[in-house]
Formats: structure tokens, C-alpha cells, sequence
């Protein structure tokens, strides 16, 4: 029975900070009321306005910073929900529900660790390799790439630069960094030899990318772990309208759907279908 | 001290305070939330004999002012729900009612047959009004004489306390409640989601894969607290109100029109944490306002005279 996480709690959290982030998002600061300690990077929190401004349902969000008593969220401002957050007044109050979902999983540095982020989905990979480096991991034995249509959808790429792995960077239109995608780039640095074959990779970005590399990882008989973006209504499992589909062989059991929001949001490739 | 104890038929409950099925889990998934004391009972999703996977996503929708899901009833069915959910409500105070559901008259009543021993269970909440089975078609729903048959049916197999849920999508449904009465039920939740749809113009995409679905939230609130009146004024039975309750107010509101408890659903995705404190927000907003117990509301609009 998939029950919400144990540490979960809805509380008010006060909003420290907004700052532009990108061409169309914002990093959203905020101080809960009943500070958490370390949170497993990939975990999300269901947000909302406390004075009701904007739509009923709180809007999914993967924890993109932790630092002290804060929590820092990376926002594409695309409908009336981020809207509304974007909008929130410094000093107001958000519901906050979480935190919420798996995370990622502890995987061994080796093979090495590919992290694979297509515009905001570079969101839930701060704190990942945060934590890895301070586990530590080895600078060498993480690499991420960072892709998106264009440099104005690599939110925040500084800030990932910063943290002392190697960065790539590559945008569809060739506006900043390799001209294609992801695995494109990917897939150069396999062919020029500068990263191993054998890889472990670690996805979160649109569909289309995460059913690409879903196949790429099967094809090429590698682990993968996919961070999965489902519409959710109550995010705490009790809804069931956050399903994705299983694979009766997967290691999620032979129901035929699992909930993203308590099972996932992090699932291993070979358990779902995309 | 405002009292809140109000009873449903022969269960008397600390308070109206009710989760609606299907937005509360099977079981106590939600006691990090809300602790059990704090709901008058808690209401299970529906349960089915038959192991039931749901409809294809996307299954749920919000829209401008409430939300639309077309679930479809997953559950892992009743042997499962014994097997897992019951062991864990034994020895709880609060009562625990069963949402059973089904796809034929013979479904229902294996349902009530194979749960009825089990002494975790208060009462069955009979899931006549599912908009998301059989197309929309609501077949137990709409019908006085199919749904009477199923009640009289059930009732042969249990001897718990029968509560017939009712959709809002009829034309008169004081005939569905008389009809849930003479089946033998002993009280009604008024009311299901009503059937609601969503598309995209420019995609030219249904919002829900089922095309339509149930709709449900603040959106809802005056159709259901109609539907509720209504079903008070043809039977004899309690009435359980349901339908965009959110606030203190809300669930004054539903007692005013003669309901004797009352669920919550939707408002539960905005707020978790909601059932915790909704209890005392009546209880405090009754003190305010120097009502002594929830008991003195119920009913009200009948004892004011009407405007002239
Ligand atoms: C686990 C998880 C983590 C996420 N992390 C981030 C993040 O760190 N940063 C970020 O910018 N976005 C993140 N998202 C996506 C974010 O939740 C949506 O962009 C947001 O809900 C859009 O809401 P809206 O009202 O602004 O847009 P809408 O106009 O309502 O919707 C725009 C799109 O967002 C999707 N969406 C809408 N409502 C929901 C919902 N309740 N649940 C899921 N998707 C929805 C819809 O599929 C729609 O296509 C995450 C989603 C999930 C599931
Ligand atoms: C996601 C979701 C799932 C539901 N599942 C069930 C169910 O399994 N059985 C049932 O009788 N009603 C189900 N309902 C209906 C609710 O119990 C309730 O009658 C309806 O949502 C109206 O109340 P609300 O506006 O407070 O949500 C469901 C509603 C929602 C939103
Ligand atoms: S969002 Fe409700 S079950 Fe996952």
C-alpha cells in the first residue's frame, strides 16, 4: 500500500526570495516554518499560495538547493501556477507538502555517474552532486550534461559549473555550448574517447529525452534512472491519478501502474514504460 | 465546550468530519496528516471483487474552478484490501467505513458478503455512482429500480449499516434517494462527482484520456448541497453531504439543509493537513457564534419560516 512518506508534513513555508532565473523562470527561496535536515536530492514538494492566489491544486517542484534552513526551488514559469508562485510577495506565506517522492537512488562512482538534464529538469541534480562530491565521490567520476532549445532555457548553468564536475552544455539552435542535444553530445564524447562507454546515467528533462534515453541505456545495456514528470492531484499516493506504466518484469511488481508521485519520481529504466 | 457528536443511522460519530472515498487511500495512509481521532470516520476508496487497474493517463485534470479525474477505480480488490488494509484498522476507536463498489448487482453483493465478518468495518458505503466505469453510462446511478435491487441485495448479505452513494447526474434524484430507501439502506452520501470534460482547442486533445470524467471540488459545492436538501426531504434516512466542502462554513452549511455528517474530498489535495483542524474550525466557529452543539444546526432551513 503506497502511503505518504513519513516525513512529510504540510506547513507554511515563508518566501525569502525571488530572483529571475533564465529567460522565462525563477528561483524561488523559501523558510519553512519547522526546518528540515538533509533531504535526499531528487525529492519534491507540492507547492501553493497560502492566500489561495492560483490554482487549487499545489504545483510539483524537485528541491533544487538546500542550504541551511532554506529550500531553494528553480522554476519554469509556464501556466497559472508558477505564475502565481512567481508572483508571491517576500515575507508571504506558501503551503508547502513534502518532501515528497523517492529521490535518487545511492548509486556506486563507478562506472561513472552521467547526469543527463534537458532545461528545468536540470533542477533536481544541484543537490545531487552536491552530495555525492561531499559522500567523496570523486570530481572525475560525475559529469553532467545540460541541454535545452536554446541558452536562455539553461537555468541557473553557472551555478552547476560551479560546483567543480565537468559541465557540458549543448542547446538545439547552437546558441551556447555543442549544437544538438543531449545525447548527441553524449554520444561525441563517447566517440572522441573522453568519457567511459560503460556509464551510469541519471535523466530529467521532457519526455521525448527520457524515452531516448531510456532506449540509448537499453540498447547499450546500461543502468538508467529516469526522473519522471506525471500531472498530480494530491502527490501524497492517495489520489491515483499519477500513474505510469510498469513493466511486469520490472522490479516494481506485476501491477500494471505505479504511482509517480510516492514510487517516483526517480524510477529505474528497465521498471517502466514510457 | 461545543459538542460535535452527531449520529449517521445507528453510528454515532465524535464528529460530522468524514473523508470522501477515493481521496483519503484505502486505509490510514493519511494518519501523518491527520491524526484517525480527528474524522467522525474514515471512508475507504472503493474497493471491488475483481482487481480493477484503472483507466489509461492522463486521469486527472484541474480546470478553472474545480478538478476532473477519471480514476477508474483502481484497486488491488477485496481480498487484497482484507489481506492489507484491514489488519491494520483493528483496534482503532474511530469507525471505519468500507466504499464498496462493482460492475453488476452480483459484484456488489460479493463484495458485502466477503467483508461483512470483518469486525474492523463499521459500515459499507455502496458505490451506486461511479462516473468512470462503463463509459459515463452510470448504471446503477441512474436508474430507481436497478438501484433499489442492489441495495435490497446487499442487504440480504450484511447487517452493517448500508449507505447508499448517490450521483448528482439524474434528473430527479429524491426518486434515486426513495428508491435507496426502500432498498433498505440506512442513510445516503449525497453526492458523487458530477460528469464533467476538458479540452485543449488548439491540440484538438481531451484533457482526460476517458474523454470524460468526474468532476469534483469548490466548483461543485451548490449542486451538491441541492442534491443533499433534496435527498433530506424524501427520506426518512440520514443524509451524508458531499461535494466542495472546504471550510467550516461549508460543512455549517450542509447540516443547515438537514445532513447529518459530511465528507470531504478534493479540498484534501489542496491541504493535506486539512481534516486535521477542520473539526475544531466547526467547533470554534460554532462558539463564536454561540451555538453549544453541532446538533442545534442540523436541519435549520426547515425550522425558519419562509420568506414572505
Ligand atoms: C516530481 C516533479 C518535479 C517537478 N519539478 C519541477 C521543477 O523543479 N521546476 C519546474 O519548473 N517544474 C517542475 N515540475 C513541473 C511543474 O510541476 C509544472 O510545470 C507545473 O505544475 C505547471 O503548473 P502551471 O499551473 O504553471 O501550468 P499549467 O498550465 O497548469 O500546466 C502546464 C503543464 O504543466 C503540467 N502540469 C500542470 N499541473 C500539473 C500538476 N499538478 N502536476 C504535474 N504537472 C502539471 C501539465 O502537464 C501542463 O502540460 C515538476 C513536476 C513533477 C511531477
Ligand atoms: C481522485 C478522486 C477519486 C475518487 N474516487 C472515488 C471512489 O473510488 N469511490 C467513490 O465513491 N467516490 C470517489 N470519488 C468521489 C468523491 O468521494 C466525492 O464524492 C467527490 O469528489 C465530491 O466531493 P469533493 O468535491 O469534496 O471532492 C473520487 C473523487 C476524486 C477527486
Ligand atoms: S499525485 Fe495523487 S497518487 Fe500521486
Amino acid at each position: 500500500m503506497a502511503a505518504p512518506p513519513p516525513d512529510a508534513t504540510s506547513q507554511l513555508a515563508q518566501v525569502a526570495s525571488i530572483v529571475p532565473c533564465g529567460s522565462d523562470g525563477v528561483l524561488l527561496r523559501v523558510i519553512p516554518r519547522t526546518p528540515f535536515g538533509p533531504l535526499n536530492a531528487g525529492r519534491f514538494f507540492m507547492l501553493r499560495r497560502a492566500d489561495g492566489v492560483g490554482p487549487l491544486i499545489p504545483r510539483p517542484f524537485s528541491i533544487f538547493k538546500q542550504e541551511g534552513d532554506s529550500i531553494e526551488f528553480l522554476i519554469k514559469v509556464i501556466g497559472p501556477g508558477t505564475q502565481a508562485l512567481a508572483g508571491a510577495a517576500i515575507d508571504s506565506d506558501l503551503t508547502l507538502i513534502g518532501p515528497l517522492g523517492n529521490g535518487w537512488p545511492e548509486i556506486a562512482p563507478e562506472p561513472v555517474n552521467i547526469m543527463l538534464a534537458g532545461g528545468i529538469g536540470s533542477a533536481p541534480f544541484y543537490e545531487l552532486i552536491q552530495s555525492k562530491l561531499a559522500k567523496g565521490a570523486a570530481p572525475e567520476s560525475l559529469l553532467m550534461i545540460y541541454g535545452a532549445a536554446t541558452r536562455g532555457f539553461l537555468y541557473d548553468l553557472e551555478a552547476f559549473e560551479q560546483l567543480g564536475v565537468r559541465v557540458l552544455s549543448t542547446t538545439d539552435d547552437g546558441s551556447h555550448g555543442f549544437h544538438g542535444n543531449v545525447l548527441q553530445c553524449l554520444e561525441a564524447e563517447w566517440a572522441a574517447g573522453r568519457v567511459s562507454e560503460s556509464a551510469q546515467l541519471m535523466a530529467c528533462g521532457p519526455e521525448p529525452m527520457l524515452k531516448a534515453v531510456g532506449r540509448l541505456a537499453e540498447e547499450r545495456k546500461l543502468k538508467a534512472w529516469l526522473s519522471l514528470e506525471s500531472y498530480m492531484g494530491c502527490g501524497v499516493g492517495i489520489c491515483n491519478g499519477c500513474v505510469v506504466a510498469t513493466r511486469p518484469d520490472g522490479e516494481l511488481g506485476s501491477w500494471p501502474n505505479a504511482k509517480c508521485c510516492v514510487e517516483g519520481p526517480v524510477f529505474a529504466n528497465e521498471a517502466v514504460r514510457l | 465546550m461545543v459538542s460535535l457528536t452527531t449520529h449517521v443511522g445507528s453510528l454515532e460519530l465524535a464528529n460530522p468530519i468524514l473523508s470522501a472515498s477515493g481521496t483519503f487511500g484505502h486505509g490510514l495512509e493519511m494518519k501523518h496528516f491527520v491524526a484517525p481521532d480527528c474524522l467522525g470516520a474514515w471512508v475507504s476508496k472503493t474497493v471491488t471483487v475483481v482487481p480493477r487497474e484503472g483507466n489509461p493517463a492522463p486521469r486527472i485534470r484541474e480546470t478553472e474552478a474545480g478538478f476532473l479525474n477519471s480514476i477508474g477505480l483502481e484497486n488491488r480488490g477485496v481480498a487484497a484490501y482484507i489481506a492489507e488494509v484491514l489488519p491494520s484498522l483493528r483496534s482503532l476507536k474511530v469507525p471505519i467505513i468500507t466504499n464498496i463498489g462493482g460492475e453488476s448487482l452480483e459484484a456488489f453483493v460479493e463484495a458485502a458478503e466477503l467483508l461483512s465478518g470483518f469486525a474492523e468495518i463499521a459500515a459499507f458505503e455502496v458505490n451506486l455512482s461511479c462516473p468512470n466505469v462503463d463509459g459515463g453510462k452510470l448504471p446503477f446511478a441512474t436508474d430507481p429500480h436497478v438501484a433499489e435491487s442492489i441495495m435490497a441485495s446487499v442487504r440480504k448479505v450484511t447487517d452493517k449499516p448500508l449507505f447508499a452513494k448517490l450521483s448528482p447526474n439524474v434528473s430527479r434524484i429524491s426518486d434515486m434517494a426513495k428508491a435507496v430507501e426502500a432498498g433498505g439502506a440506512h442513510g445516503i452520501t449525497a453526492v458523487n462527482t458530477l460528469l464533467g470534460m476538458q479540452v485543449d482547442w488548439r491540440s484538438g486533445r481531451f484533457g482526460l484520456a476517458t474523454r470524460m470524467g468526474g468532476y469534483s471540488g469548490t466548483a461543485i459545492k451548490p449542486v451538491a448541497l441541492r442534491c443533499a436538501y433534496e435527498c433530506v426531504q424524501a427520506v426518512e434516512i440520514p443524509v451524508i453531504g458531499c461535494g466542495g466542502i472546504s471550510t467550516a462554513s461549508d460543512v455549517l452549511e450542509f447540516l443547515a439543509v438537514g445532513c447529518s455528517a459530511i465528507q470531504v474530498g478534493t479540498a484534501s489535495f489542496s491541504d493535506p493537513g486539512l481534516l486535521s483542524h477542520l473539526a475544531q474550525d466547526v467547533a470554534n466557529l460554532l462558539a463564536e457564534n454561540g451555538v453549544d452543539q453541532v446538533q442545534d444546526i442540523i436541519g435549520r432551513v426547515n425550522q425558519v419560516p419562509a420568506r414572505a
